[in-house]
Order: structure tokens, then C-alpha cells, then sequence
């Protein structure tokens, strides 16, 4: 049973240093959402995170994960924008009260490019990096063991719900519970897992906090790793280099009146 | 090694003690068995000697825990748990989640205590081999079955090397050579002086391994003695264990005049004999 999302790949982007990807992942956010222009969220998409995810060898799950998050919610972006917009002018098509309009596409395509970059960029760094690389690099960096443990952990929660919420499914229906088809019948189904898997959620993370501290958790000790992390000079210019561009990406539309 | 005095024990907010005046003595190097109906306070009697009561959990503790003689409620956690191994009953839940090897599995523990790596790796090979999980050692926690998962979770205390250790049903997932395995581990870490406190429902085999056994019920300790005296104990069906399957084998032969009645046996090798006697005439 698979409990994170990460893929065992031997690729250049797997190798990274976990602090250098997250460093990238928070520079590009920055980028889109400081420049405001759908063509800056698809070129990074483009230029950037699709050539990662091919060398990664994440492509295909990276595809199928973001389709099941943001097909959706583009989907439901784009009708309520598209049909809603207050600034919207130019109707592209009409029925009785209803008018989709060219702004109104437009400020979903801002807001969904925006979305579609983050959602894929945060996925393919989750599916690159194992959070016991990342919890041990952050740690080597200073930052608190506790917090870093939350962050690492954190990116195994889903698919650890996933594998409860499966179990308990198998449970009720065996005792049966009828799973009807479509939205509804799931949306149906999923209530009477809510107790059982919120309670049982709750009495793994205090028998986990228990186990954690059983292993020195709380230590003060400075903590030593079996396996370091490996790291270049390349990439500690690159960590350096990306807050510079994070800066630039705020201050420049600002100073060139582009914005 | 380990002495509870009058001790007693309520969970917060609860209305009563979850253990009441529980006074018990572990010698050093001495495994001692403790059973109990589920629900009886095993697992909180655990928790109290690891000093996760009331570190973690809260409530009210009166009387003295002391283990290698210090108060392990006045120490920090992290000072105790240096004292203290306590194995958890789910190993699902004792594996951090934060490793992508068993190998590293096994080593968080000594990470976070600082241990240099070259002594990790030996220690963890060491930890491994007297498991039997070396093969396992690339292998992803999750990728293994419950009860592989539960000997990584032994491994990884047992790692950790502190002078006491509480296991709370460690063999709970386990198959009958896993099993056996874990208890032979147990007799192996005795004999390195450890001491060891392990709750579990397969009384023969405390009987096999433990020096003394310990029953706890009514919240609070039963009886305490040779594990042969407890299992054979008339008491046991009362405080929720049951007899042995041997003992209710020879009670049902005598109900039907095969054995001689009032005969006792806890383990194969006295039911033999049990059932080789002839019934007097």
C-alpha cells in the first residue's frame, strides 16, 4: 500500500536537492501570481514544468491527477466567469438573460492558468520528492524537526485518507450499503464515512504522536541522518538566484508601469 | 529496575481511575509478562512506566514511578524515552511516514538522538539481522505486510538500545514464527541485561519466556508471580484471560473421567503427561 504520492524514479529531478525544488516551486508561484497576464502562467506551464515532468518520468500520473483536481474547477471557472463577469461587454453568445462574454473568458483564463500552474508545479514536486528527503534536508538547514515532520507528513495525508476512507467503504458495503452511480449516489455514499473516518484519523495521529516521541522526536540532541542529502554548488547558486527573480517578478511590473 | 508504588490513574475528564494503587517491581534483566482482558489497562500501565502518562496524555497520576532510578515522571520525555523503548500495539502507526527505506525506517529513532553515522549503520545492520529483516532493509515501510511492519516496528526500538523495554502486543499481526521470533529476541536482549515489560494475549508463551507474569484486571494488579502459578491460576476465566487451551483440554477429559480430575497443565509438555496418566480406578 502506497502511502505517499511520490514516484521512485532515478531522474535529474528526482536527484535535486528537495530545498532547491521547493525554492523553484515558490519562485514560480510568485512569478504567476505577481504578473497578472495568462500568457506568464502558461509559458512557465509550457517552457517549464511540462519538460520537468517529461524528465521526471511523472508525466502520465502528473496528468492524471491534475485532470481529476482542475478539470473540474476550470470547468466551473470558466461557465461562472464566462457567464457572470460584472465587466463583461462582448457577448460571444446569448440566451434570454444569459450573455457569455469575451472579458469574462478572459478573467477565468487569468485566474485558471494561474491555478492550473500552481496546482501542476506543487504536484510534480510532490511526486519527485520523498518527504524523508525533504524532512531531513530542511532539517540539516535549521529549521525545527517538528515543523519540517508536519510539512514531510502533511504530503502523505491524501493518499493515506484515501487508503481509510477505501477500507471503511469495503466495510459498509460488505455490511450493505448500496454505492449508487453518478455525483450524487457518491456524495450519497461518502456520509456515512465521515464519523468513522474523521474519529479514526484522530486516533492514528495521537497513537503517531506517541510512536514519534517513543523514537526521541522531541530531542534536543542535534539531530544526524543515515543517508545526507545530496547537494551541488549549482544549486546553492540557484537557491540564491531565485529570490532575486521572485523580487524582480514583483518589483519590475510595478517600476515599468506594465501592470 | 522498574518499581510502581501505589500507583493510581485517571484519564482527563475521565469519571474513574483507569488504574488504582497498582504497586509491582521489575528486577533488571527480567521480562515480565503482563496479561489482561482488553480494556483492562495494559496498554495505560505501559504508557505509565514509558512516562507517556502523564507527559502526553494528561490526566492525573498519583503515586511513584521509578525506573532505573529516576522518577520518570518528574523527567523531561525526552529523558525518559532514553530510559524507556515502548513499542506501540498498531505498527502502522509507529512507522514515521517520513522514511523511504526500511534502513532509515529503523534509523529515525537514532537520528533524532544525534548518534554519529557510522555507529547508525552498525547499530541498524545489528538491529536488522536479530529481527530477521535484513532482506527488507531497501524496502519501503509501506510496501510490507502488517506483520513485517510490526518486526520493523520492534526493530526500531530495540535499535534505540535503552535499558528497559515495553512492548504492547508485539506480536499482534504476527504469524507463529514471527512470533516465536520476536520472543526469542526477547530472551536474547535479557540475556544483554535488558529489561523488559511485554503485554500479551498468548499466555503460553509468557509462560515459555517471561520470569514472572503480571495480571492486570479490576484496574488494578491481580496477582503476580511464576508464570506457571498464574496460568493455572483458577482465577483466570474470572479476571477475563481464560485457561490455558491446554488447561480446558484436561478440565473437559476429566468431565468425561479420561484424565484424573483437578490436573492443570499450562504448556504441551504437561498436557502430555496429563493425558498419558491413567485415570485411578
Amino acid at each position: 500500500m502506497a502511502s505517499t504520492l511520490y514516484m521512485d524514479r532515478n531522474s535529474p529531478i528526482h536527484r535535486l536537492n528537495p530545498v532547491t525544488k521547493l525554492v523553484i516551486l515558490v519562485t514560480l508561484i510568485v512569478i504567476v501570481f505577481a504578473i497578472p497576464f495568462w500568457w506568464v502562467a502558461m509559458g512557465v506551464v509550457v517552457l517549464v514544468i511540462v519538460p520537468a515532468a517529461v524528465v521526471s518520468g511523472c508525466g502520465g500520473r502528473l496528468t492524471r491527477i491534475a485532470l481529476t483536481i482542475l478539470l473540474p474547477i476550470v470547468v466551473v471557472l470558466f461557465i461562472v466567469q464566462g457567464l457572470t463577469f460584472p465587466g463583461g461587454r462582448t457577448a460571444l453568445w446569448e440566451w434570454g438573460p444569459l450573455a457569455l462574454t469575451t472579458e469574462g473568458l478572459l478573467f477565468a483564463l487569468g485566474i485558471g492558468s494561474r491555478i492550473v500552474c500552481l496546482v501542476l508545479a506543487s504536484i510534480l514536486f510532490v511526486l519527485t520528492t520523498h518527504p524523508g528527503d525533504l524532512l531531513s534536508a530542511l532539517t540539516e538547514r535549521g529549521m525545527s524537526p517538528k515543523f519540517s515532520y508536519i510539512i514531510s507528513s502533511t504530503l502523505q495525508l491524501i493518499p493515506a485518507f484515501q487508503d481509510r476512507a477505501n477500507g471503511i467503504l469495503l466495510a459498509q458495503q460488505a455490511r450493505g450499503l448500496v454505492v449508487g452511480k453518478g455525483l450524487r449516489g457518491r456524495i450519497s455514499a461518502m456520509m456515512p464515512l465521515l464519523a468513522p473516518l474523521v474519529l479514526g484519523m484522530f486516533t492514528d495521529v495521537e497513537e503517531r504522536a506517541t510512536a514519534m516521541e517513543a523514537r526521541g522526536f522531541g530531542s534536543t540532541a542535534k539531530r544526524t541522518a543515515l543517508t545526507p542529502v545530496p547537494d551541488t554548488t549549482a544549486q546553492r547558486i540557484v537557491r540564491w538566484a531565485m529570490p532575486v527573480v521572485a523580487l524582480a517578478a514583483i518589483i519590475l511590473p510595478l517600476a515599468t508601469g506594465a501592470l | 529496575m522498574i518499581t510502581l508504588t501505589d500507583v493510581s490513574y485517571a484519564y482527563p475528564d475521565a469519571e474513574h481511575f483507569a488504574l488504582e494503587k497498582v504497586s509491582l517491581h521489575v528486577g533488571r534483566g527480567e521480562i515480565l509478562g503482563v496479561v489482561g482482558a482488553s480494556g483492562a489497562g495494559k496498554t495505560t500501565l505501559a504508557k505509565i512506566i514509558a512516562g507517556f502518562i502523564p507527559h502526553v496524555d494528561g490526566g492525573e497520576l498519583t503515586g511513584t514511578v521509578v525506573v532505573d532510578g529516576a522518577d520518570v515522571s518528574e523527567l523531561k520525555l525526552s529523558d525518559a524515552v532514553a530510559k524507556v523503548g515502548l513499542v506501540i500495539q498498531n505498527p502502522f502507526n509507529q512507522i514515521s511516514g517520513a522514511k523511504y527505506d526500511v534502513r532509515n525506517e529503523i534509523a529515525f529513532g537514532l537520528e533524532n538522538l544525534g548518534v554519529p553515522r557510522e555507529e547508525m549503520a552498525e547499530r541498524v545492520a545489528a538491529a536488522a539481522d536479530l529481527l530477521g529483516i535484513s532482506h527488507l532493509l531497501d524496502t519501503s515501510p509501506y510496501d510490507l505486510s502488517g506483520g513485517q511492519q510490526q518486526l520493523v516496528a520492534v526493530a526500531s526500538m530495540v535499535v534505540l538500545r535503552t535499558p528497559v523495554l515495553v512492548m504492547d502486543e508485539p506480536t499482534s499481526q504476527l504469524d507463529p514464527a514471527g512470533t516465536r521470533m520476536v520472543f526469542d529476541v526477547l530472551s536474547a536482549l535479557r540475556e544483554a541485561g535488558s529489561t523488559i515489560v511485554v503485554l500479551e494475549h498468548k499466555v503460553e508463551l509468557l509462560r515459555e519466556h517471561c520470569d514472572r507474569v503480571a495480571v492486570i484486571a479490576r484496574e488494578t494488579v491481580a496477582a503476580v508471580g511464576e508464570p506457571r502459578e498464574i496460568l493455572a491460576d483458577e482465577r483466570m476465566t474470572e479476571w477475563g484471560i481464560g485457561a490455558t487451551r491446554f488447561t480446558q483440554a484436561a478440565r473437559a477429559a476429566a468431565a468425561r473421567g479420561i484424565v484424573p480430575d483437578g490436573a492443570v497443565p499450562v504448556s504441551i509438555d504437561e498436557a502430555a503427561v496429563t493425558f498419558g496418566e491413567e485415570v485411578p480406578a
